[in-house]
């Protein structure tokens, strides 16, 4: 048999397996008497928000202007000033010369609103983003302090690095936000924002120390023997090939800090996570919503990886 | 232009002590190309790394064009801006192309412009025989080759002295001509050259000085006429019988 033929048979034998676990969970969710609602899901994304225009004074309506989509409805109030409120066309319950009371429903505008599943995944995002951006940092110079002729900066780094590594994240985010917060009085997502990072921060310091050792010495050496101060040395020659080695563990590190940061939800910061609950809490819609949620991560994640294989291909013009 | 006083250097670990280099004396003048040859382990590269500051000295002192290498206050990267060294792996940076390779120091340390650096690297690439390569990255050059960019890379800086730990050592035979070439070139130009070289012939033809070197000491010096034809010492004798 030919190879191409052979592989095009390995390649159904995964998509009918992938299939019958497919129908395996529709057959088990039957067994248990489950009604999915999907239809429920996409108004948790976006939404049309209705806003009812109400009076908040007593009056007499003088007149409603339709001004393209809009209506203009003007309101003469008991001491005689005039109030115009803007409302959709056909959404008027008024005619002109009623009478209104306070509190009465003139009309209504509607707009689009940002749902709960997608404010999430912006919170996630730019939670992941931060601390990633501030861990990278943190990583940095703990990884260049790791590597540097001063005992105190390695200790200190060695010591940083093992108490981070040796903790579970999710206790570390409940001393940042229990302790830390009340005693430097930092918000939560102050809080969780730098326990993530600092979480970040001592993987990358590792994935850079291993990075700048797997360069060659002689590196650092034609660099000073240039004239090259060792900073002058680690910013040109030895970092931008560290970088490009430590790309791929990099890139994996964060990835899971995505993933990680949905472990603030524990201290109520509305990320995709606790929004996915939250919506579930009001829909019992919970197999779509957690399927839903875990679809938006892997969304995050395979743009990163996505990204930053582009990076390296950009990178690889030297090999 | 370079003298060594009594300079030691001693390697200590794993509870063993090495006495790289043990007390050399030597002077080396301008304009004068001096090689050093000795068996593997006699300490020819720790000697040469101590020139530039590449290895602290244990004990003695070194001077550089009149600044003393141990002293404390002096400036190491502006003594080694003016020492030009050649690796025997060469040690281009392998991200960089070519001329980047010739320009980033130049730019960075000595303070030229973008141009003036690519100018002056182009200029050296020309002389070292490559100047079509300047936008290749290294790993797609030859051994030779890049070892010619590393030799151009070092006479980016202007330096005023040259030192060359086996040039020639890593490259495959039919390479090891080219970068010798470019070597006596600049021995002709009178470029001060102290070069660590298992290549007699190098020796013979072109050294003003040859030091031979065993157990960390300097055991002989002399013109290659004498080192070659009518050595003194023992050691020095029986190392010509093996290599020659
Ligand atoms: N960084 C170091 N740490 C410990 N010992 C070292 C170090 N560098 C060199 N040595 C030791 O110092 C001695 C001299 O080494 P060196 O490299 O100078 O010899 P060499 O003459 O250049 O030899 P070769 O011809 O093989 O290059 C050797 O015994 C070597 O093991
Ligand atoms: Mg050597």
């Amino acid at each position: 048999m030919n190879t191409e033929l052979k592989n095009w048979l390995w390649r159904s034998l995964t998509l009918l397996i992938l299939f019958s676990m497919g129908a395996g969970l529709w057959v088990a969710t039957k067994k248990i008497d489950y009604t999915w609602r999907w239809n429920r899901v996409p108004q948790y994304f976006v939404y049309h928000n209705e806003d009812i225009k109400t009076v908040p004074f007593d009056g007499r309506v003088t007149t409603i202007d339709k001004i393209g989509e809009t209506s203009k409805i003007t309101i003469l109030s008991e001491n005689d000033e005039l109030q115009s409120f803007i409302v959709d066309v056909g959404t008027e319950r008024v005619v002109v010369d009623e009478d209104l009371f306070a509190g009465d429903s003139i009309g209504s505008t509607f707009s689009w609103r940002v749902g709960p599943l997608l404010h999430g995944l912006w919170v996630t995002l730019w939670l992941s983003a931060a601390s990633s951006v501030i861990g990278l940092i943190i990583g940095l110079v703990t990884g260049l302090c790791r590597v540097s002729n001063n005992i105190t900066l390695r200790q200190l780094s060695v010591f940083y690095i093992e108490i981070i590594r040796g903790t579970p994240l999710l206790v570390q985010i409940f001393i940042f936000y229990f302790f830390l917060g009340t005693v430097l009085d930092i918000s939560r997502i102050v809080a969780g924002i730098s326990a993530l990072a600092i979480f970040a921060g001592a993987y990358v310091a590792e994935i850079i120390r291993a990075g700048i050792q797997s360069i060659p010495k002689g590196q650092m050496e034609a660099a000073r023997s240039l004239g090259m101060n060792v900073p002058q040395a680690m910013v040109y020659i030895i970092l931008p090939q560290a970088f490009k080695r430590t790309l791929p563990p990099l890139a994996g590190q964060f990835i899971s800090l995505i993933k990680d940061s949905s472990l603030v939800s524990v201290i109520a910061i509305t990320d995709l996570t606790k929004s996915g609950r939250e919506v579930i809490t009001s829909t019992f819609a919970t197999f779509e919503i957690w399927f839903i949620v875990a679809l938006l991560y892997l969304l995050l994640t395979s743009v990163l990886s996505q990204v930053i294989a582009w990076v390296e291909r950009r990178l690889a013009v030297s090999d | 232009m370079i003298k060594t006083v009594d300079l030691k250097k001693t390697f200590v670990g794993r509870g063993q002590t090495v006495h790289a280099v043990d007390g050399v004396t030597a002077h080396i003048k301008e304009g004068e190309v001096v090689v050093i040859i000795g068996p593997s382990g006699s300490g020819k590269s720790t000697y040469l790394r101590c020139l530039n500051g590449l290895e602290t000295l244990t004990s003695g002192h070194i001077h550089v064009d009149g600044v003393d290498l141990a002293d404390r206050k002096t400036d190491l990267n502006k003594v080694r801006r003016e020492v030009g060294m050649v690796f025997q792996q060469f040690n281009l940076f392998p991200h960089k192309t070519v001329l980047e390779n010739l320009v980033l120091a130049q730019t960075v340390v000595r303070k030229r412009s973008q141009a003036e650096a690519e100018i002056k690297g182009r200029e050296l690439l020309k002389k070292v025989g490559i100047p079509e390569k300047e936008k290749e990255y290294p790993i797609r050059l030859s051994g030779g080759q890049q070892q010619r960019v590393a030799i151009a890379r070092a006479l980016a800086m202007d330096p005023k002295v040259m030192l060359f730990d086996e040039p020639t050592s890593a490259l495959d035979p039919e390479m090891v001509g080219e970068v010798l070439e470019v070597m006596k070139q600049l021995a002709r130009e009178g470029m001060t050259m102290v070069v660590v070289t298992h290549e007699m012939g190098f020796a013979r033809e072109v050294a003003d000085r040859v030091l031979f070197m065993d157990f960390g000491k300097l055991v002989e010096e002399g013109t290659p006429e004498h080192f070659f034809n009518e050595p003194k010492e023992e050691r020095a004798k029986l190392f010509l019988r093996q290599v020659l």
